[in-house]
C-alpha cells in the first residue's frame, strides 16, 4: 500500500462517527465533520446518513451534498430487496450509463429519472436538482408490496404496489410520478415550500405540474394533446383511470376530492392524522393545477415553453417556504408580463381568475 | 384483540383502513399476531419528525383495541418503527383482514 494510499484511506472516518459529531459536536466540529462527510468518497454511497444528517441537522441537501458532485455518475438505481427505510438505499443495481438489467423496475427508475434530468436540462438549463449536478438516486422495492413512492430529503423510494390500490409494479411505470418526485427534490432546494396546508398544496401542484410537462415533453404533446393526468394507468382499475387529473380536478378515481375552485376548498388541519393530509396537501393541489392547465390550455402549443417556463421561473426565484396561493398566483402574472407579453400574463391571471384565487 | 391501521396521505393522497381481529384467526395464528403486536411496542413514543416531513410521505394511524383503554399511535413513512413496519406488513399479509378505502 502507498504512503498516499494510506493517508487517504486515514482520513476517512467512519461516517457513523463523522455523523455523531456533526450532531453532537460544537460548531466548529460540526461544520468539520458535516464538511468530511460531503466531501469523503465514502459518503457518496451512504445516502440514508446524508438522509439522516439532513433530518436532524435541518441542513439544505445542497450545502451538504455540494461537495460530491460526480460528472460521472448521473443517477444510480438501488435494491431496497424489500426491506424498509433502515436498509436505504439498498444494494447498488445499476450506475450512469451501464445497460438495461433483468428487472424491470431497475429500468423504470432509470428511464424516467434520466428522462427528468434530460428535460430540466434542455428546456430550463438546469443541470439536476440542484443546478449542480447532483446525482440522482433511486431506490426500488422499498418495503413489502408497498403502496407509496416519496422522496426522502436525498432521493427517491419506490414500492411495487400491492394489487390493492397501486397496481404491482405500478409506480416505477409512470414517468409522471418519477418526474414529480423529482421534482419534490427541486422545490427542497429552491423554494423550499413547507408541506403544510397552502405551501403544501403548492409544493404538491409544482410535482404534479412538471410530472405532466416532462411526459408532454418525452411525447412532443401539445397542451390540447395532453391528457393532464397524474399516475395514468398505475391504480388498480376498479378504483378510477389515475391519481389526479389536471383539467379536471376532482375526478381521477372514485372518492377523489380534488377542489378545481377556492369555492370548494378543503380547510383541514394538519395534525398527523392520515385523513387529514398534512392539511390537505394531496386535495387543494387541484386548484393550482388547475389554472396551470387552464392557462397552457389558453395559449395553446407546448405547454413547456411559455407557462411551464413561468411556473418555473416562479418556483426556483419568487416563492419563500411559506408561500400561499395568492402570491404564487401573483408571481406567476409579473413572471409571465418579464418574460412574455401581455398575451401571456392575461391568460395566466384569467386562469387563476377562474380558479378563484386572483380576482 | 382487533387492530385497525389507517394509511393516507402518500403520493395518491388516499385513506385506506386495513383491520384484523384476533377472533377472526385460529389459534395459533391469533397466539402469533398477539407476539406480532407485543413486539411492536406500541405503547413506545415514535422517534420524532424531522423539522421537513418527507414530500408523499404515508401517515399512518394504528389504532389497538384489546384490554384496557385503546391505543391510537401516529407514524409516517419517516418514523414507522421497524417492529410495527413488521406488524403492518404481518397483517397485510393474512387473508382474514378486511380493508376498505375511504370515500
Ligand atoms: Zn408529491
Amino acid at each position: 500500500m502507498s504512503r498516499n494510499h494510506r493517508r487517504a484511506q486515514c482520513g476517512i472516518a467512519p461516517p457513523d462517527l463523522l455523523g455523531r459529531l456533526a450532531v453532537e459536536g460544537d460548531a466548529q466540529q460540526r461544520e468539520a465533520a458535516v464538511r468530511a462527510l460531503a466531501t469523503s468518497a465514502a459518503i457518496r454511497s451512504q445516502r440514508a446518513v446524508m438522509g439522516r444528517l439532513n433530518r436532524q441537522l435541518n441542513l439544505n441537501l445542497g450545502q451538504m451534498i455540494g461537495f460530491t458532485v460526480n460528472p460521472d455518475r448521473r443517477l444510480t438505481i438501488y435494491d431496497n430487496q424489500t426491506n424498509g427505510r433502515t436498509f436505504l438505499p439498498g444494494v447498488r443495481v445499476r450506475d450512469w450509463g451501464q445497460p438495461p438489467v433483468q428487472d424491470e423496475a431497475v429500468n423504470q427508475a432509470y428511464d424516467g429519472s434520466s428522462a427528468t434530468y434530460e428535460f430540466y436540462r434542455d428546456v430550463f438549463a438546469r443541470n439536476s436538482l440542484d443546478g449542480a449536478g447532483l446525482e440522482l438516486v433511486s431506490s426500488v422495492h422499498y418495503g413489502v408490496a408497498f403502496d407509496n413512492a416519496f422522496w426522502d430529503g436525498a432521493q427517491m423510494v419506490y414500492g411495487d404496489g400491492s394489487g390493492r390500490i397501486f397496481q404491482v409494479g405500478g409506480l416505477t411505470r409512470s414517468l409522471d410520478v418519477i418526474a414529480h418526485e423529482l421534482t419534490h427534490g427541486i422545490t427542497e432546494l429552491t423554494a423550499g415550500l413547507v408541506y403544510s396546508k397552502q405551501s403544501g398544496a403548492l409544493n404538491e401542484s409544482f410535482s404534479d405540474v412538471f410530472g405532466s410537462l416532462v411526459k408532454q415533453y418525452s411525447l412532443k404533446q401539445s397542451a390540447a394533446d395532453a391528457d393532464w393526468l397524474i399516475g395514468e394507468g398505475i391504480l388498480v382499475p376498479a378504483l378510477g383511470k389515475a391519481l389526479r387529473s389536471m383539467i379536471n380536478p376532482g375526478t381521477a378515481y372514485s372518492g377523489d376530492r380534488q377542489p378545481g375552485h377556492m369555492d370548494d376548498y378543503v380547510d383541514l388541519p394538519d395534525n398527523n392524522d392520515p385523513r387529514n393530509d398534512n392539511g390537505g396537501v394531496h386535495i387543494n393541489s387541484g386548484i393550482p393545477n388547475h389554472a396551470f392547465a387552464l392557462a397552457a390550455n389558453a395559449l395553446g402549443g407546448f405547454a413547456w415553453e411559455k407557462v411551464g417556463k413561468i411556473w418555473y421561473t416562479v418556483l426556483t426565484t419568487r416563492l419563500r417556504p411559506n408561500s400561499q396561493f395568492d402570491e404564487a398566483a401573483q408571481a406567476t402574472v409579473d413572471v409571465a408580463g418579464t418574460l412574455f407579453s401581455a398575451t401571456e400574463q392575461d391568460a395566466v391571471h384569467n386562469a387563476w381568475k377562474e380558479v378563484g384565487v386572483l380576482s | 384483540m382487533k387492530l385497525t391501521i389507517r394509511r393516507g396521505g402518500g403520493l395518491a393522497g388516499m385513506v385506506a383502513q386495513t383491520e384484523l381481529d384476533d377472533r377472526s384467526l385460529p389459534k395459533t395464528d391469533a397466539e402469533a399476531f398477539a407476539g406480532e403486536v407485543a413486539r411492536a411496542n406500541l405503547h413506545e413514543q415514535p422517534e420524532p419528525a424531522a423539522a421537513k416531513p418527507w414530500p408523499d410521505a404515508q401517515l399512518y394511524e394504528i389504532l389497538l383495541e384489546a384490554a384496557g383503554p385503546p391505543i391510537s399511535v401516529h407514524y409516517t413513512d419517516e418514523t414507522l418503527p421497524e417492529s410495527v413496519r413488521l406488524l403492518v406488513a404481518w397483517v397485510d399479509g393474512r387473508p382474514e383482514r378486511v380493508e376498505s378505502i375511504e370515500q
